[in-house]
C-alpha cells in the first residue's frame, strides 16, 4: 500500500528522533523534509533527490512505491500506447492516468485490410484543441480458437502494418500463428494475445522468446490469478488480464474486483485489463462501461467514426485530473438572446463565478453579453490579487473575441470588485464606455434594471 | 490641458491647484497638500474618499457604495474621479480613524522566563570602561584607548564599531572625563571575547540601572511595542497603535499595490516607522527615559509588513507563485531604517515562511511552544487574514487562509472595529426574537464589531432566523425581520436607539460574508490535517492568538463552525502570540535561534493551489457544517432548543 | 489458484423511495415505482442484489419544444403537440415514468391542465418539473402540486432558492421532491438537510446532483455521484437519497446531438452520433449511481433498457 506523505516522512532525515543533522537542508530543492515527503507521497519527485536517505528508508520506501498495478507499455514503429501504474478505484480519490488504448479490430480474413486500416489510421478528430486518434490495431486470426494458416495471418499482419505506424495486438490461440504474425513486426512490442488455460505453456514461451506483453484470458479470476502465476514461473513479467466477460453485469463486477486486489497489492491480478467490447451485445456502452471501470485496452469491432469520437471524449473527460480547479473555456457566451445593444459582463474562467454570474443574469431573463477572461481559474478577488485579472487580460479578451464585432453600443461592465481597474482599462480601450458593476452576482440582476438602464 | 481646481476643506481653508485632464481628483489633493483618506489605498473599494463637486464637473468612472442621491448631490469618489476641466471641490471633514491607544490586557502575565540572566541568556552586554587620559606621552588614538581598556578590563579581544559610532566617540569620552559606559552585542553567547559596539554613554552607570529593548509585532491593523529592561528581562511597558499605513489600504494587498506606485513605498516605510517611533516614545516617556536609550529592537510581523518596513518590493508577494524576496531579513542598525532608537541599536527581524505566513507565525509558534512537544497542536492566529499551524515537535505544517477582514468589522454593512459604540455581544429570545446587547463603552450602539457579529450569527441560527444555509426566514412574528432587495436582513437595533440614527441590521450579504470568512478558516484547519492523515479530533491542544482570542466567545465561534467543536480544556487563549514571540528571542538568544529553526522547519501549504480546498470550504458554508457530525455539542444545543 | 473476491462491507444504506400512488394509495397511476435501497456500490451484486431496476423516464413538455433537435421531431412527431398524445407515445416507447416540464410560457391553469391531460393519457408516475426559473416553478408547481394531490408526483426543480415552497406543497399534498443542486456533494447534501430540516419525510426526497453530457462536463457529475454513493454507503443520513438525472437534456443540449450540419466529418453519421451522446453519458451515469435517467430519444431508451437487464442480470 502507497505510503501516506506522514508516514514517508517519519523514513526522512527530517522525521527521526533526534533529526538527522542535515534535516530539512533543502538540498532536494524542497524547503523541508516534510514537503518533499508530501511530493513523494504525490509522485512528484524522486527519492534520490534527497542525498541523505538511510539505506533501511529506500528499502521501504521502495517497495511502498511498487506501482500495484504494472505499467505495460506496447510499440509500434510510429507511436506507443501505455496502461497501468493506476493508484485509485475512484478518479476523485487522486486521478486516472494512463488512458485506455482504444484499438480497432481486423479481422485476417477480411478484404481490403489495408485500405480500411489507412481510413482508421488517418481518423483525426478535434476536441477542446486536443487531437485524438485511435491508438492501435487488433488483427484477429480467423478462427479464434482453432488453428488458422499461420502465413495468411502473417500477409494481415503485414498488410495493417502497412498502412498504419501504431501498436499492434495479436490475437490468435494458437502460439505458431501469432508467431507467424510477430515475425511481420521486427524490433516492435505488440501485445500477444493470449494465453488460457490450454496453450499457455506455448504462450509464455513465444513471449518470452519474443519479450513481448502476453494477453492472459480465463472467465474467472482463480484461473487467471493462476495463470500469471505459473507463468511468472517462465520468467515472465509482463500481462494483461482479460476476464472475458461480455455480459455488462459480470464485467462491472470483475474489472472492480480486479481493480479493488491489485490496489491491495495482490500481485497475480495487478495488470492491466483488455476489454474486446467488439464482442459485447452493444459494443458503445461495453466500450464506455469499460473506459469508466479500469480497463487498460478497449478493442472495438470497426472504425465507426461517430462512436470513437464519443468514447474518445468521454475517455478524455473520465481521465481529467479532477484535482485542477474547474475552468470556463474562456470566450463570449450569450445569455437570454442578446443584442447589439446588450451589455458585456466580465467575469474570470473560474467555474463557481462563471456560474454564480451566468445563473443570475439568466434567472433575471435580460440579455447580455457573458465575457469570461482566462484567469486562470481564479475568482475575481483571488485572480485579481494574484495579477491574473487586470486591465491588460481583460483588453486582451476583448480584443481577442472580437467582442466589438457583436455589440453596437461599446461597453463593458467590471465586477464591483476590481472597480480599481477601471482607469487603467479606459486607457486600454479608449472607444469603450467602462462602467462598475456590482460586487456581488446576486445584485447584477437589480443593477442591469437601474444603473445600466440609460 | 491644465485646469484650475480649488479645494475647500471642511474648516473652511482653500486651496487652488492646476491640475491637467485625466488627473484623478486625489492625486489632484495630494499635490494641493491635501489630505483625503483612502482606506482601501485608492481601489475605489471603501468609498471613503468621497468628496463633493460644488462647481464645474468630473468624471466619475465608479460610484461603488455611493447613493444615487448622494451623486446628485455632487458627491464622488475622490480616487475613481478624473479631472476634465476647471472644477470647485469640497472636501468634507475626514474620517478620523480612532487611535484609542491600547493596552494589552494580557499585559501583567507576562512573566520573566525562569533562570533568566542577562550574562547569560543573552548577548547585549554593558560594562564601565576607565581610561588613562591620553597626553603627549600617551598618544594612542581614541578608537585604540577604548579597545585596549575593554580587552584588559573586559577580556574583550575582537570589538567592532560603526562609523558612526566613531565620529561620536571623541567627544563621548571626553564629555565623560575618560570613564565611560559601553554597550555592546556579543557576536554569539558562547564567545564572550568578540563583540559589535552599540552605544558608549559618557558616564559610569550602576549595575541595576535598566538596559532598553524593544519586541515589536508590526499587524496590518495594530503595531504593538513591549518596552524590556534586559537586566531584569522584565516588560516594562506595553503600547500599541494603529499601525499608520492604514490610510494607504486595510489590507496588505492594497497596501502592496500602493507600494508599487511611484512613492508608495518610501510612503508606506514612513509611515510605519513613524508609527513605531511614536510607540517608542510613548513607551519610554512612560518610564521617564527616551528612545535613544533603547539598544536593541527584535521584530515580529507578517512578511508583507516587513517588506515594507525594510523598504523591499514587496510585489512578487501578491504575484503566483507568491514567492517573498527576503524570508530571512538581515540584521540593521536602528539609523539605516529611521528608527530613533539608540542610531547603533541593533534591529533583528525575525524570519518567516512564506508569503503569507511571517514572522508574526513562527515567533508564535514560539511563544506557544507547539514545536516542542507531543502533543498535536493546532494554532491559529485571526486577524485580516487567518494562518494556521498544525504538528508538534516532529513536523510542523501551515497555510494561510484568505478569510478577509470580516471578523474585524469590515465588509459587513454594519461592521466596524472593537472600539466604543461596537456591540460585541448579542443574546436573542428565541419566542420573541427581540435582542438584548452589550455595547463597548456602554453607550448607544453605532455597529456591529467581529465577536459581535459572531455572537449574532450564531443567535440568529440558534434561534431559526437563519437557517443553515444562511437564509434570513422572512416568515418568522417579527417585525425585526424584513425583505430587502438583497436578501432578508434583521433589525439588531432599531434608528432611535443607536447613535447615529439609523436602524443597525445584518443583511444576507453579510451573512454570506461571514459564512465566506468562517468556512475558509474552517477549511483550513481542514485541509491542513487532512494533508497529515489526521482529522481534528486528532488534535490534542488548539491554540488561539491574536486579538481575536481575547474577545471571541468560543462557544458561539463553535456554533457558527468558526473553531472546531472540541472540549473547552482544549483551547488555550494567547493574546499577542507574534510580540510575546519577539520578547522571548528578546531575553534567551536560544529562543532566538529556535526561531530560526522553526521558520526552517514549517512547512507551508498553498491553499489555492489545490482544489479539495473548494469541496472543504463548501463543506464549511453552512451552519454550523455540511457534516453535522463533526460538530456533536451544536446539534446538542439544536435539538434541545426543538424540545423547548 | 483461489482469489479471495474483496468484498466491501457498508454500513449505510441508500433510502428507498417510491412515487406514483396506485388506486390503493389514493391515486390513479398503474404502478408505483420503488427506488433505492442499495446497500452497494452500483451493481456489485456479488456482494448484495441492486435492489430496484433503475427507472428509464422519458421527458415531454406542456407545449410543443421550439428548440428540440429536428431528430427529436422526427422520431416523435406530431404526438409533441399535445403532452397527452406524447405520454402516451412516450408509455408506448417503453418508459417506465414521465417527467412532464413545463416551460416558462405556462400559466399555473396551463401547467394544471397539461398535467391533468397526461395523467388521463397515461397511468405512469409523473414527475412535473418547472422551467427552472425560481419565481415561475413556485407558481406552476405549487398550482400542479394542489390539482395533482394524491398522486405522489415527483415535484422539481427544488432548489435552495426555492425550497422552502416546494417542500411546502409537496408537504401538503403528499408528493416528492426532486432535490437538485449544481454538481457539489457538499451542496447536493446541504439542500437535503434543509429539506428534511422543513420536516418533509426523507422518504419523499430524490436528489438530483445535475450532470453535464458527455464532453460538457459528465467528469463532475460522474464524481459527484460516485462520492454521493460512497457517502451514504459509509452512513450520511444526509446522502442516503435515490438520485436521478437529466441526461437526454443535458445530452441534446450539445451541439453532438443537436445539429447534422457545419460540424467536424470526423464527428461521423449525425444520428447515430446523437444516439450516442445520449446512451454512452447515461452509462456512465447508471453506474456511477443513477436510479432515475430521464431520456429523450426512444432509440437511447431501447440500448439503455437492454444494458440494464445485462447489468441487473449479474
Ligand atoms: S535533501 Fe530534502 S528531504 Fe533530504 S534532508 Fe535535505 S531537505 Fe530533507
Amino acid at each position: 500500500m502507497a505510503l501516506t506523505g506522514i508516514e514517508i516522512f517519519k523514513l526522512l532525515p527530517g522525521g527521526q528522533r533526534p533529526p538527522h543533522p542535515k534535516a530539512n537542508c533543502k538540498e532536494c530543492g524542497i524547503p523541508t523534509c516534510m514537503a518533499f515527503a508530501m511530493k513523494l507521497a504525490a509522485k512528484q519527485v524522486e527519492l534520490a533527490a534527497c542525498p541523505y536517505v538511510s539505506e533501511e528508508s529506500k528499502t521501504k520506501l521502495a517497495e511502498s512505491s511498487a506501482p500495484p498495478i504494472r505499467l505495460i507499455t506496447l510499440k509500434g514503429p510510429g507511436s506507443s500506447i501505455k496502461a497501468g501504474n493506476e493508484v485509485c478505484l475512484f478518479r476523485h480519490e487522486k486521478t486516472f492516468y494512463n488512458k485506455p488504448g482504444l484499438f480497432v479490430r481486423v479481422k485476417a480474413s477480411q478484404a481490403n485490410i489495408a485500405a480500411e486500416v489507412a481510413k482508421a489510421d488517418a481518423y483525426k478528430v478535434n476536441y477542446v484543441g486536443m487531437d485524438f486518434t485511435v491508438d492501435g490495431f487488433a488483427v484477429e486470426a480467423d478462427t479464434l480458437s482453432g488453428t488458422s494458416d499461420p502465413t495468411k495471418f502473417a500477409d494481415a499482419v503485414k498488410a495493417v502494418r502497412s498502412a498504419t505506424k501504431r501498436p499492434l495486438i495479436l490475437v490468435a490461440k494458437d502460439a505458431k500463428v501469432l508467431e507467424a504474425g510477430a515475425a511481420a513486426l521486427p524490433g516492435e512490442t505488440p501485445l500477444l494475445y493470449g494465453a488460457d488455460s490450454a496453450n499457455w505453456e506455448a504462450m509464455g514461451d513465444l513471449a518470452k522468446k519474443l519479450n513481448a506483453p502476453l494477453a492472459v484470458c480465463a472467465d474467472n479470476l482463480d484461473t487467471l490469478a493462476d495463470l500469471t502465476d505459473k507463468l511468472k514461473g517462465k520468467g515472465l513479467e509482463d500481462f494483461v488480464i482479460d476476464p472475458s466477460s461480455t455480459k455488462l453485469g459480470a464485467s462491472i463486477a470483475k474489472y472492480t474486483q480486479i481493480r479493488r486486489l491489485a490496489l491491495k497489492n495482490f500481485r497475480a491480478l495487478g495488470f492491466p485489463v483488455i476489454s474486446f467490447a467488439c464482442n459485447a451485445a452493444d459494443e458503445g456502452i461495453a466500450a464506455a462501461q469499460a473506459i469508466a471501470k479500469y480497463a487498460g485496452f478497449v478493442v472495438l469491432d470497426k472504425f465507426v467514426p461517430e462512436l470513437l469520437y464519443g468514447l474518445l471524449v468521454l475517455r478524455e473527460n473520465i481521465y481529467t485530473d479532477p484535482q485542477k480547479p474547474i475552468q470556463v473555456t474562456p470566450g463570449i457566451y450569450e445569455i437570454n438572446n442578446p443584442k447589439p445593444e446588450s451589455p458585456v459582463l466580465i467575469t474570470t474562467n473560474f467555474s463557481i463565478t462563471y456560474f454564480a454570474v451566468a445563473n443570475e443574469v439568466e434567472g433575471s431573463g435580460l440579455p447580455a453579453w457573458l465575457l469570461v477572461c482566462d484567469a486562470e481559474g481564479m475568482s475575481v478577488l483571488t485572480a485579481w490579487a494574484a495579477g491574473k485579472f487586470d486591465s491588460e487580460r481583460i483588453a486582451k479578451a476583448i480584443k481577442g473575441f472580437n467582442v466589438a464585432s457583436k455589440v453596437s453600443r461599446k461597453r463593458v461592465v467590471l465586477p464591483g470588485h476590481v472597480a480599481v481597474l477601471s482607469g487603467e482599462l479606459e486607457a486600454e480601450l479608449p472607444d469603450w464606455e467602462i462602467r462598475v458593476g456590482p460586487r456581488e452576482a446576486v445584485d447584477l440582476p437589480g443593477y442591469m434594471k437601474t444603473a445600466l438602464n440609460n | 490641458m491644465n485646469h484650475t481646481i480649488t479645494f475647500t476643506t471642511s474648516d473652511g481653508k482653500t486651496v487652488t491647484a492646476s491640475a491637467l485632464t485625466g488627473t484623478l481628483v486625489s492625486d489632484a489633493a495630494q499635490q494641493a497638500g491635501i489630505e483625503i483618506t483612502q482606506p482601501c489605498g485608492g481601489q475605489g473599494r471603501c468609498g471613503r474618499c468621497a468628496i463633493q463637486i460644488t462647481g464645474g464637473n468630473v468624471r466619475r468612472r465608479s460610484t461603488l457604495r455611493l447613493s444615487q442621491e448622494a451623486v446628485e448631490q455632487g458627491y464622488a469618489l475622490a480616487c475613481q474621479s478624473v479631472i476634465e476641466g476647471d472644477a470647485s471641490i469640497l472636501v468634507p471633514e475626514q474620517e478620523k480613524i480612532e487611535r484609542n491607544l491600547t493596552t494589552d490586557r494580557v499585559a501583567a502575565e507576562v512573566s520573566v522566563p525562569s533562570g533568566y540572566d542577562i550574562n547569560w541568556s543573552q548577548t547585549v552586554r554593558r560594562v564601565n570602561v576607565r581610561m588613562n587620559e591620553p597626553s603627549m606621552d600617551d598618544q594612542t588614538d581614541d578608537w585604540a584607548r577604548l579597545q585596549t581598556a575593554l580587552r584588559v578590563q573586559h577580556k574583550l579581544e575582537t570589538v567592532e564599531a560603526s562609523i558612526s559610532l566613531l565620529r561620536r566617540l571623541g567627544q563621548v569620552l571626553r564629555d565623560g572625563n575618560w570613564e565611560v559606559n559601553v554597550i555592546y552585542e556579543l557576536k554569539n553567547l558562547d564567545n564572550h571575547s568578540a563583540a559589535h559596539i552599540i552605544d558608549v554613554r559618557p558616564s559610569i552607570c550602576d549595575e541595576d540601572e535598566p538596559i532598553y529593548a524593544a519586541a515589536i509585532d508590526i499587524g496590518t491593523t495594530t503595531v504593538s511595542l513591549w518596552l524590556v529592561d534586559l537586566v531584569t528581562g522584565q516588560v516594562k511597558a506595553q503600547v500599541a497603535e494603529y499601525n499608520d499605513q492604514i490610510v494607504r489600504g486595510e489590507d496588505v494587498i492594497s497596501r502592496i499595490i500602493y507600494a508599487s506606485k511611484h512613492g508608495g513605498s518610501d510612503d508606506l516605510q514612513h509611515r510605519v516607522v513613524g508609527t513605531i517611533n511614536k510607540l517608542g516614545e510613548t513607551a519610554c516617556k512612560r518610564l521617564k527615559t527616551r528612545p535613544d536609550q533603547i539598544v536593541k529592537a527584535i521584530i515580529a510581523g507578517n512578511s508583507t509588513m516587513i517588506h515594507l518596513l525594510l523598504g523591499i518590493p514587496a510585489a512578487s508577494i501578491r504575484l503566483a507563485p507568491f514567492i517573498t524576496a527576503v524570508n530571512h531579513p538581515p540584521l540593521m542598525a536602528a539609523r539605516e531604517m529611521g528608527l530613533h532608537f539608540c542610531p547603533d541599536a541593533v534591529v533583528d527581524c525575525l524570519p518567516g515562511v512564506a508569503s503569507y505566513v511571517g514572522a508574526d507565525i513562527t515567533a508564535g509558534v514560539l511563544s506557544n511552544g507547539m514545536d516542542d512537544t507531543d502533543e498535536i497542536t493546532l494554532f491559529i492566529d485571526v486577524g485580516t487574514n487567518g494562518e494556521i499551524v498544525l504538528g508538534n515537535r516532529d513536523w510542523l505544517m501551515t497555510c494561510a487562509c484568505s478569510a478577509g477582514p470580516a471578523f474585524e468589522g469590515a465588509g459587513v454593512k454594519d461592521g466596524m472595529r472593537a472600539t466604543t459604540g461596537a456591540i460585541e455581544e448579542v443574546w436573542i429570545n428565541g419566542d420573541t426574537y427581540e435582542p438584548s446587547i452589550r455595547v463597548i463603552g456602554g453607550s448607544k450602539p453605532r455597529g456591529v464589531c467581529g465577536s459581535g457579529l459572531i455572537s449574532l450569527i450564531a443567535e440568529m441560527f440558534l434561534t431559526g432566523i437563519l437557517d443553515k444555509a444562511g437564509n434570513v426566514n422572512l416568515s418568522l412574528p417579527t417585525k425585526r425581520v424584513r425583505a430587502t432587495d438583497q436578501g432578508g436582513e434583521y433589525v439588531i437595533a432599531w434608528a432611535d436607539e443607536t447613535s447615529h440614527g439609523h436602524d443597525i441590521a445584518i443583511t444576507r450579504v453579510d451573512v454570506d460574508n461571514l459564512l465566506r470568512a468562517k468556512a475558509a478558516i474552517y477549511a483550513g484547519f481542514t485541509i491542513l490535517a487532512e494533508q497529515v492523515g489526521m482529522t481534528l479530533a486528532d488534535v490534542e491542544t488548539m491554540v488561539i492568538g491574536g486579538s481575536f482570542g481575547k474577545y471571541v466567545n468560543v462557544e458561539k465561534a463553535m456554533q457558527i463552525g468558526l473553531l472546531p467543536d472540541m472540549p473547552w480544556d482544549k483551547f488555550k487563549f494567547l493574546g499577542n502570540t507574534s510580540v510575546k514571540g519577539a520578547y522571548f528571542a528578546l531575553v534567551d538568544t536560544r529562543q532566538r535561534e529556535r526561531i530560526s529553526e522553526i521558520a526552517s522547519r514549517m512547512t507551508y501549504l498553498e491553499l489555492s493551489a489545490d482544489n479539495t480546498f473548494y469541496d472543504a470550504f463548501t463543506s464549511a458554508l453552512f451552519l454550523p457544517h455540511t457534516d453535522m457530525d463533526k460538530f456533536p455539542t451544536v446539534a446538542e444545543a439544536l435539538l434541545s432548543k426543538e424540545k423547548r | 489458484m483461489p482469489v479471495e473476491i474483496p468484498k466491501d462491507k457498508w454500513t449505510g444504506k441508500v433510502r428507498e423511495v417510491s412515487f406514483g400512488a396506485t388506486a390503493a394509495d389514493g391515486g390513479t397511476r398503474s404502478k408505483s415505482i420503488v427506488v433505492g435501497g442499495d446497500t452497494t456500490l452500483p451493481y456489485m451484486q456479488f456482494e448484495a442484489p441492486t435492489p430496484h431496476t433503475p427507472v428509464i423516464a422519458v421527458e415531454i413538455k406542456s407545449r410543443r419544444p421550439e428548440d428540440w433537435s429536428t431528430l427529436l421531431e422526427e422520431t416523435w412527431g406530431d404526438a409533441m403537440n399535445d403532452p397527452a398524445s406524447w405520454a402516451k407515445a412516450a408509455e408506448a416507447a417503453g418508459a417506465d415514468a414521465l417527467v412532464l416540464w413545463l416551460t416558462l410560457a405556462d400559466t399555473p391553469e396551463d401547467a394544471v391542465k397539461a398535467t391533468k391531460a397526461v395523467l388521463a393519457a397515461s397511468a405512469l408516475p409523473l414527475m412535473v418539473f418547472g422551467p427552472g426559473q425560481v419565481e415561475k416553478d413556485n407558481e406552476l408547481l405549487v398550482a400542479v402540486s394542489e390539482a395533482a394531490k394524491g398522486e405522489k408526483l415527483v415535484l422539481g426543480i427544488c432548489e435552495d432558492k426555492n425550497y422552502r415552497t416546494i417542500v411546502a406543497t409537496a408537504m401538503a399534498n403528499g408528493h416528492l421532491v426532486s432535490a437538485r443542486t449544481p454538481m457539489d456533494v457538499n451542496l447536493a447534501k446541504q439542500l437535503n438537510i434543509l429539506i428534511t430540516d422543513m420536516g418533509l419525510p426523507a422518504n419523499r426526497i430524490i436528489m438530483d446532483p445535475t450532470t453535464g453530457a458527455l464532453g460538457y462536463g459528465i467528469e463532475y457529475g460522474y464524481s459527484v455521484m460516485e462520492r454521493l454513493r460512497l457517502a451514504s454507503l459509509q452512513g450520511d443520513g444526509m446522502t442516503q437519497f435515490p438520485m436521478m438525472v437529466t441526461v437526454g437534456f443535458e445530452a441534446w443540449k450539445a451541439k453532438e446531438s443537436k445539429v447534422g450540419t457545419g460540424v467536424p466529418e470526423a464527428w461521423g453519421d449525425w444520428k447515430a452520433r446523437a444516439i450516442h451522446w445520449e446512451t454512452l453519458t447515461t452509462t456512465a451515469l447508471l453506474e456511477s449511481g443513477a436510479s432515475i435517467v430521464v431520456l429523450r430519444h426512444p432509440e437511447s431508451m431501447k440500448r439503455i433498457r437492454a444494458a440494464i437487464n445485462e447489468l441487473m442480470a449479474a
